[in-house]
This record gives C-alpha cells, structure tokens and sequence, in this order.
C-alpha cells in the first residue's frame, strides 16, 4: 500500500496545468468560452482523451487513479465542463457499454472527435435518479433535462431516464430530431449549462448504456461523476489557498504583511487543512472508483460531500483574506466562486450525499451482524 | 497511488487477528469491559500492554535489534486497524511507546537505546512527559524547570503540570532549563529522568471529566545523572521538537482514530435502536446529516494518516505536517461528542450509571474528555501558527 502518486501521475497533472495556462481567458475576469475550441485540440494533443481509453479500443489503458491529479489541474484551471464530461463518459461507456457501443465510440472519443455532456438533472426531480421523468418507452425517449453542461458543443449525449425496469443511461445525437438545446442564464455562464428538450426523440435498440444490468451503469456515472467533481473542487481550493496565502504574505496594512495577524494566519492554516482533508477524500474515492471496490459509493459520496463543502469555505475565505480586492471583478476571484458553486450542486449536493453516507454505514452494519451470526 | 495491501501485509494480518482471538479476555467489548475504577483500569492496560509484548506484537515497528520486529510504518497501521476492529482495550505506556522510544531512537546514544527501549517495549517501565509548566504553556520554550550540573550530575528544580499518568510511571522525559542567560530557545535540555528519584512528588488534578489522568510533578533537588541526556547540553528544543512531531503525527492520529471509529459504530448502533416518538432517533434528517458529516470526518482522520505514513515511507521528513493531522482530528472528535449528544435528544444529560444513560453514559464522558484534545499537545491556535508559518510560509 502506497498513498503517493507517481512521477508519472504527478508530471501528467503538471503538464495539464500548463497546457491550461497558456490559455489565460479560462481564468480572466470577464466570463468567456472563447478559447474552448483550442483548449480542446491542446488536451487532444497532449493524448488526455486516450488515457482512460483501452487499448483495445487505441487508447492507454489507465485507470481514474492516473487521472486524479490531473482532474485536480482540470479543476484548478478551470477547464471547459465538456472535458471531464467526456473523461466522465469514456469510463461510463467503457465499463458498461456493449461490444459494438466501444468499438464504435472509444477510438474516437481517444483522439478527440467526441464531446459527451451528461444529462443528470431536471427541474422538479431532486438528485434522486429514482424519481428522474424523462422517460424511455418503446424506444423513444421523452423529458427535459437542465443544467447539462457543455451541451451546445457536445457530440454526443448521456443522458439518465427512467426506463421499464428503472434507471438508465442513454446514447442520445443532440442533433436528433426532436432535441431542443437552449442556452441557461447562471451562475456561471462559462460551464455553458444547457436545458435540453427531448420530444418523443427515437432511439436505436442500441443507445442503452449496460443492456444487461441499465441500473448498474447509472449508479456508476453517478459516483465516478461525484469523485471527478469532487477532483475539481479540491484543484479549484488549492488554487484558492495558494492565493490567499500569497496575497496575505505581500499586503501590507498597519506597517506588516497581513499574514503575521493571527487573524489572517490562522484561516490560511485551516484553509490548508481543509484542502489536505479534501484530498484525503477525494484521492480514496479515485482510488475506490478505480477499484470497483465494496465502498464505492460510500467513498464516492464522502468525497462530493466533503470536497464540496471545502470549496465553498475555501473560496469564501479567500475573498475574505484579499478583502476589498476579493470583492473586484477585476481580481477574478469570481470565476472560481462560481465555478466552485456550480460543482459543490452537480451530482448530488451535500445534503443528498449525506443522507447516502449514513443509508450505505447503516445497511453496511446491518450487512456485518449478518454474516456474523451466519458465521456463529 | 495505491490502497490496496500487499501479499505480505495481508499476511501480517491475519496473523494478528489470529493472536487477537485468543487474546483478548472471554466476552471482550459485549459483557467484559475495563474496570471503571482509575486505578484497576491502569493495571488493566499495563497488563495488556504486557500481553502484547508477550505476543510479539509491541513496539513493531522499531528495529530488531532493540526488542522491535522492524515492521514497515503500513503494517504499523494495519496494527492499529486490527485493534480498532477487535476493540482492544488501549495500553497505558503509549508516551512510552509514541514518544520517549521514538525520541530516543533518533536522537539518543547507543546506550540509551539499550537501556531505555527493551523496557518500553516490555512495558517494564512506563513513562510519563514533563514539558508543560504552570507559566509555560504554548509558550513552552519559556519552562523554568532548572537543570544545575555538579559534577557527573544535573540537580533539577521546578513544577511541571498536565503530567498525565505520572502516578504510573517509572521514567519520565523532561525539558529542562540549563542557561537562563541565552535566548529563551537556546538554554534547554532533553532529560530522562527516574520517578523513583528523591524529591519528586506527584499531585494529582482533577479534569473536568472528574477523573485525575493528570498531575502536577515537583522536582525539589532531583538528581539525574549525566548520561541521561538526550542530544547535547543546551540542544533540548530541538529534541523536543521531534518528540511533538511524533506526539502529534500519523502514529498518534490513527490509534485514536480508531478510538473514535468504535465510538461512532456504537453511536450509530444505540441511535438505530432508540425509540423516538413513532420512529427511532436514527430518523431525524438533522441528526443524519451530521452523523454523515462525522462518518465522513473520521474516515478522513484516517486517511489523511496513511497518507502521511505514505510521504515518510517516500522519503519525506516529519515536520509541521504533524499539526496538520493533529488540528485537524482534535476538532473532528469535538464535533463528533457533540454530534453525539445532540442526537440522543432529550437523553442527552444522562451519564454515568444512570439506567437510562444510552450505552452507559459513554458518550457524556467522551464528550467532556473532548474538550482537551484542541488544547494538549500544542492548542490549536498553536499548531495553527506552525502550520501558517512553517507549511505556508506566512511571516511571524
């Protein structure tokens, strides 16, 4: 057992940051996806699309493990929503997709040509899959969809519905017809979040994701997508931290840099123990994800639920300690802000994970005594 | 990354579990418990702490050479996790263990090592810390406990305070003042000193859990010879500063840890089978939301424990990193006793022996003992100045 990531690991994070920052509109002040185009071919360059992809299908074959800190780069720099949606999408298909489902979509999706958005959430449903109304009868699928991010430039859509037997995840064209795509007004217009209509939209016999076990599929996209937002949140917190502290070694206010008041000190310090907690988290859940392990959704949960509530005091704190200034649009600590809010209330809130946190300890102990009075 | 274990490691555990099954007294955490009285209790851990030992299975993870059986720092926390699964009582040496030993294994000679380590691991000799003093707190390196050498001996002075189990110990481990005439940092020295010396007298305090783990130890004209210094004459601070790296680092985060786990089990258990109103007190969405946040906590305490495990096997050095996982567990506990109280509702008062107390008023001592783990070993406001100006680099 080894809790340290590997050169490797840690090089490829370091070169997705970098690749990041050559793109400085991601994190200016003013709220623009211009550069989301070129920040796409530049990760598709730097290979990160094949990574997850088997190599059977001509990819590398690595695991979410791999990945973990270069989600947290993605996160902290503040990456266009549409690429983990598509690392998100890769690992979805990947495990649950049929024969023809991979060989169709994997080397594409290896060398760039597929943006995937992720269709989670309506309107009056909650977070609970169990209560998702868009519907997929006979083969047509029917509801709508909001907050689906990236939606406008994706090719590809995944999208959770109710089917006979339950939940299930679906290959939907958004340019099929019957596919109605508008543009949100929110908190931040750079994930470019999307309502999407699905008019009694035909689908192939085909577009299930997991024929066999559809449920199985849904509840993976939903801890692997809480495990990548999580990743986010805690790059995007790290980066904040990094700020603050910064900020508060060189402002000077009554004849001292404003980091030797305890006052300011000590949130930086309790700010760097948040991120390292949410990393503890978070880096169990890629590992758990990675695993398929028993805890997975549990993992998956304490790491949304934890690291969501990390970014939110870290990103508050941080416009604190730069006080006046923090408050600029032009210091652009809003992007973060917004970013950070958007993710802490995509795949599942805190609140949501919680009540999962405690349903999945108690079945677990129920689970336990069980087999221990089998065993007596 | 990975948190999965070796071969070799699941070896090591199942090997100890097995040894834990014949262990560990009949009944053990259903009908058996440790005695309540403080005294019994003591005994009741030293001879646990013996058991272990005599099952090979104390101090692993120090060399062979000194009594250990050289055990990498993850079957370290394997150790810990199998104890925490069979709810093994907790020994009463663990200054011994996680603090005099391991201070002496960096910084003491070879003798010293010889000497002292066999009996920690042997728990022939138990140890208590003498650093706190009433006028040295935070402000530790201000301790005016004074050390005169005469000839091969120091001849010691002072008051130390918080001097937990002293009352059981053979040993203790002092920072004392050897100049009063240099900075405050510079004039301290690292001493081992033998409680059945002439002149050392122990006075118990009372906590405000009503027990008295604590005391106050006076040093009138204690003489300590020479050769019971760890580092050199003077070079005390820096001694003491590894020492508070293990008290507060990954060893220390995990033993207790697994404390907390079992308490919350337990927790989660007594609120599954409250009766409250038409349901149980599990039910209430308030109480769910803060037990996950607690379940969430405590797995995180962990975690952020095998990490750092992780970096010292990788070849990082221990440093402030420790206050971090120190400021962080001490805060998580204290909210997980008041998580706990708050969820027994209108139970909430009843402690002790009461009849009714929910699991026999554990959570209202646990809740009261709470309130120290954000003041020793460093307050919190403390190890926030280190973490600041030691991890973050902020200026003093």
């Amino acid at each position: 057992m080894n809790f340290g990531f590997d050169e490797d690991q840690k090089s490829l994070a370091h070169t997705v940051a970098q690749q990041l920052a050559d793109f400085p509109s991601l994190i200016a002040p003013e709220l623009t996806t211009a550069a989301n185009d070129e920040v796409w071919r530049a990760l598709t360059d730097l290979g990160l699309f094949a990574l997850l992809v088997p190599e059977r299908n001509d990819g590398v074959g690595l695991t979410m493990v791999d990945l973990a800190l270069a989600v947290e780069a993605l996160g902290a720099g503040l990456a266009p929503p549409l690429v983990v949606s598509t690392l998100l999408a890769t690992d979805a298909i990947m495990r649950h997709g049929s024969d023809p489902q991979q060989r169709a979509l994997l080397p594409r999706v290896a060398i760039g040509e597929l943006k995937i958005a992720i269709a989670l959430l309506e309107a009056d449903s909650g977070y609970d899959v169990r209560t998702c109304r868009t519907t997929l009868t006979d083969e047509s699928l029917h509801g709508e969809k909001i907050l689906v991010a990236g939606a406008a430039d994706a090719d590809l859509l995944l999208v959770v519905a109710s089917g006979n037997n339950g939940p299930v995840v679906v290959l939907v064209e958004p340019g099929a017809a019957g596919v109605t795509v508008q543009a949100h007004d929110d908190l931040d217009p750079t994930s470019g979040h999307c309502a999407i209509r699905f008019d009694r939209v035909k689908l192939d016999g085909d577009a299930v994701l997991g024929q066999a076990a559809p449920a199985r599929a849904v509840e993976r996209l939903l801890d692997v997508g809480a495990t990548l937002y999580a990743g986010q949140l805690m790059g995007i917190a790290a980066r904040m931290l990094d700020a603050a502290v910064d900020y508060a070694k060189t402002r000077v206010q009554f004849g001292q840099p404003i980091g030797a008041f305890q006052a300011i000190k000590h949130r930086c310090a309790d700010m760097a123990v948040a991120v390292e907690a949410g990393r503890s988290a978070a880096y169990y859940a890629f590992w758990a994800v990675s695993h398929d392990a028993p805890d997975r959704a549990r993992a998956a949960s304490m790491a949304k639920a934890y690291c969501g509530d990390v970014g939110r005091h870290v990103c508050n704190e941080t416009i604190q300690v730069h006080g006046g200034m923090g408050f600029t649009w032009e210091l652009g600590l809003h992007r973060f802000l917004r970013r950070s809010k958007v993710i802490e209330h995509a795949f599942g809130d805190a609140a949501w994970h919680n009540e999962r946190i405690v349903a999945e300890t108690l079945a677990e102990m129920t689970g336990a005594d069980d087999r221990n009075q089998n065993a007596a | 990354m990975d948190f999965a274990y070796t071969p070799a490691e699941e070896e090591f555990r199942k090997a100890l579990r097995l040894w834990l099954v014949d262990a560990l007294p009949q009944g053990w955490a259903e009908t058996v418990f440790e005695p309540d009285d403080e005294d019994e209790r003591a005994q009741f851990r030293l001879d646990w702490e013996r058991k272990l030992h005599a099952g090979g299975w104390s101090g692993i993870n120090w060399p062979k050479e000194y009594g250990g059986r050289g055990a990498t720092l993850i079957e370290r926390g394997i150790f810990a996790e199998e104890m925490a699964r069979a709810g093994a009582p907790e020994g009463i040496n663990i200054i011994g263990h996680n603090l005099a030993g391991t201070t002496i294994l960096r910084h003491g000679t070879e003798a010293q090592k010889k000497r002292f380590l066999p009996a920690i691991i042997s728990s022939d000799e138990v140890w208590c810390q003498g650093f706190s003093e009433p006028n040295a707190g935070s402000d530790l390196a201000s301790v005016r406990t004074r050390a005169e050498r005469h000839g091969d001996k120091f001849i010691v002075n002072g008051q130390k305070i918080w001097t937990s189990y002293a009352q059981y110990s053979q040993w203790c481990f002092a920072l004392v003042r050897t100049d009063p005439d240099v900075p405050k940092h510079k004039g301290l020295s690292f001493l081992l000193i033998d409680m059945k010396s002439p002149g050392i007298s122990i006075r118990p305090l009372r906590q405000i859990s009503g027990e008295s783990e604590f005391n106050e130890t006076f040093f009138d004209d204690v003489e300590v010879p020479v050769e019971n210094i760890v580092g050199d004459i003077n070079d005390g601070w820096r001694i003491a500063m590894t020492t508070l790296a293990y008290e507060r680092g990954p060893e220390d985060a995990l033993g207790r840890q697994i404390r907390f786990k079992q308490e919350l089990d337990r927790l989660l258990a007594i609120l599954a089978d409250q009766k409250r109103g038409d349901g149980f007190a599990i039910d209430d969405a308030e109480t769910r939301q803060r037990l996950a946040r607690s379940i969430t906590e405590v797995e995180v305490m962990r975690l952020n424990s095998l990490r750092t495990f992780s970096k010292y096997l990788n070849g990082e050095e221990r440093g402030p990193d420790a206050s971090l996982l120190k400021l962080y567990w001490s805060h998580a506990a204290q909210r997980m006793y008041e998580t706990a109280l708050d969820a027994l509702g209108p139970l909430a008062p009843l402690a002790g022996n009461d009849r009714q107390a929910a699991g026999g008023g554990r959570f209202q001592m646990s809740w009261l003992q709470s309130k120290a783990f954000t003041i020793y070993s460093g307050s919190s406001e403390i190890q926030r100045n280190i973490i600041g100006e030691r991890m973050l680099g902020l200026p003093r």
